[in-house]
């Protein structure tokens, strides 16, 4: 796990979300993972729900190269300039922010800045931010362009590596999930399913 | 059946509605028949050029003298080598640098008062080999001080506008200064081909009766001055500057067969052949071009062998820099390739020049890759253009100024019916 690199820059922002841009092509964080972004107030912390790598030029579309090579590699060997025509970007759903000492699993009173540089958190970060699951209620409720338990579920198998007893923490997690989706056990069996 | 009926008339745009293209059907028929005829004449007489160009390769020298003492309304190539050489392309070294730039821009606006123009450089700089990179940059510029919209005579202060067919001209010196500049800021350490878009020989010109004074500002002083710096570099590092033709038009080549043809002891066109308009004898090589007869001698990856131009401007202004070109065929086309003489001397740099293009028009589809991505970072949209025209109009307003946007700019961008 990263102990919090500079990875991309945001290029569209909302309360909710955001969509950042990253530096290196490919080299998005992990679905689930636990991101940042500083303004002048402090932290901001979301979770990567989607990456996609596309051509920076809506009207080019990328075209098959590799026939004749013999990997991938060789593709951008012969062709430097695709690292800058394409780009990797990722969404991110904020979950909560700090001001001071103080965390909180709740959305922030802004979004986050444009062109803000996003940070990977440091296992310390998440064992902190994650030590209240708080925020699992934010994710619950999200309506996503995609399957949202994957997402859940990848931020929880995620978080327990950053935890001393990564067992236990899932147990919790399964807890607050239960306690979040009583009403829905259909739902709730399939997404434990996803934690092992 | 084209959908051009009034049933489109609320839906579709303007650009739609006036074309007639159900009238035209039956023209492009005839069209297509007119040319299918014109292909098989066409045929017959590459053909024959083919046999007379390989019939001159024995004769080089007489050739050669023919040439010099030559006095054609047409345009004939310099000899330099064999004039049906064919040459394979030789690989590509394991580290080189193709920089590309290639530029677009806006003109003056007749209509707007804001007199300004607008030239936009692209420049596509490619790493190739052990350690790939790639910087892709475009160097929008303002124009719109006195003395950088018009060109000022230095004998009598008379002022010729840049505008229209000598802004084009200015465009091509840009391209030209951008890429020179960029080739001095490059580490020396990896060898270099700078390439243009188009010819290294103005056209533009020639034939608009241009003054002395216009020709040295953007020629002399301006692109043979770029080029020099470029020569001045390659003293200290593997350096070639080429510039690429697709779909070239020239028949320098083919002129040399008229002029191979020609029965009289001393060809001279205006004394022998006045008036004999396509009834002369050299007529029988008439309407092909030089990418004709080497679309037919070289293999793909082959380049032919290297010409001189012979044009008026390069003999008069061009000196070292004299453009000699060499056609080179590709998957898709003949392409021409203008290099200066001291690319053509030397054997090193007419191999790298062979090399990379050829390896660059593969990468890039048939074009070379370099070229085609300075185009994208070059290229000026219709919205660009309109986006750029309402962010003058609302600086100057916000600055105080009313603008007189003429009344035909008004009616053309509020599109009422």
């Amino acid at each position: 796990m990263d102990t919090g690199n500079k990875v991309a820059e945001v290029i569209e922002a909302s309360s909710a979300e955001f969509t950042a841009q990253c530096y290196r092509l490919d080299q998005s964080p992990p679905l689930g993972s636990l991101v940042k972004t500083q303004d002048s107030l402090g932290e901001i912390y979301g979770v990567v729900y989607n990456a996609e790598t596309h051509s920076l030029d809506p009207v080019r579309r990328v075209i098959a190269r590799g026939e004749n090579l013999e990997s991938e590699k060789d593709i951008f060997r012969a062709n430097p300039q695709l690292t800058r025509l394409l780009s990797t970007d990722f969404k991110v759903m904020v979950v909560g922010h700090a001001q001071g000492k103080s965390l909180y699993h709740y959305l922030p009173p802004k979004p986050v800045s444009i062109h803000s540089f996003v940070y990977t958190c440091s296992l310390e970060e998440v064992r902190t931010f994650t030590r209240s699951l708080d925020f699992l209620s934010l994710l619950v409720d999200v309506r996503l362009p995609m399957l949202v338990d994957e997402v859940i579920a990848a931020c929880i198998r995620y978080a327990s590596q950053a935890h001393s007893d990564s067992q236990a923490f899932l147990v919790k997690a399964g807890k607050e999930l239960a306690f979040l989706l009583s009403s829905d056990t259909r739902r709730l069996n399939s997404l434990l399913k996803r934690l092992k | 059946m084209f959908g051009v009926g009034a049933r489109d008339i609320l839906g579709q745009s303007r650009r739609e509605m006036s074309l007639d293209l159900a009238s035209l059907v039956g023209q492009i028929v005839d069209l297509a028949a007119s040319l299918k005829t014109r292909e098989r004449e066409r045929a017959a007489r590459l053909d024959f050029a083919l046999n007379i160009l390989k019939s001159l390769s024995a004769d080089f020298d007489r050739l050669r003298h023919k040439i010099d003492a030559s006095k054609t309304t047409w345009l004939v190539a310099g000899l330099k080598e064999k004039i049906d050489l064919r040459q394979a392309a030789p690989s590509c070294p394991d580290d080189f640098i193709i920089l590309a730039s290639d530029g677009s821009h806006i003109d003056v606006d007749r209509h707007q008062s804001a007199r300004c123009f607008l030239i936009n450089i692209g420049v596509a700089q490619l790493q190739y080999g052990r350690n790939p990179d790639a910087r892709l940059l475009s160097f929008p510029t303002l124009y719109f001080k006195d003395n950088e919209v018009v060109i000022v005579s230095p004998d009598d202060g008379q002022r010729i506008p840049i505008k229209e067919q000598l802004l084009g001209v200015k465009r091509s010196v840009e391209e030209c200064r951008i890429l020179a500049e960029r080739a001095v800021e490059l580490k020396a350490d990896l060898p270099l081909v700078a390439l243009l878009d188009g010819s290294l020989i103005f056209w533009g010109l020639i034939g608009q009766a241009y003054d002395e004074f216009v020709i040295r500002e953007l020629l002399v002083e301006g692109f043979l001055e770029h080029l020099n710096m470029m020569k001045g570099l390659s003293r200290d590092r593997q350096l070639a500057v080429a510039s690429y033709i697709s779909s070239p038009q020239s028949t320098d080549v083919v002129n040399v067969l008229r002029l191979a043809v020609c029965p009289y002891e001393t060809v001279d066109c205006d004394r022998n052949c006045r008036g004999k308009f396509e009834r002369r004898e050299c007529d029988v090589v008439g309407g092909l071009l030089d990418r004709d007869l080497f679309a037919r001698l070289l293999a793909p990856g082959e380049r032919s062998a290297i010409f001189s131009s012979r044009s008026s401007v390069v003999m008069k202004y061009y000196g070292v820099q004299e453009v000699d070109f060499f056609y080179i065929r590709l998957d898709g086309e003949v392409a021409r390739v203008e290099i200066p003489l001291w690319v053509a001397e030397d054997e090193k740099l007419v191999e790298l020049v062979h090399a990379t293009i050829s390896d660059q028009c593969r990468l890039g589809l048939g074009y070379p890759v370099a070229l085609g991505e300075a185009h994208e970072q070059a290229v000026v949209t219709g919205a660009d253009r309109e986006q750029f025209w309402g962010l003058v109009e609302q600086v100057l307003a916000d600055d105080g100024m009313i603008l007189e946007s003429s009344a035909k700019r008004q009616s053309k961008r509020a599109r009422w019916i």
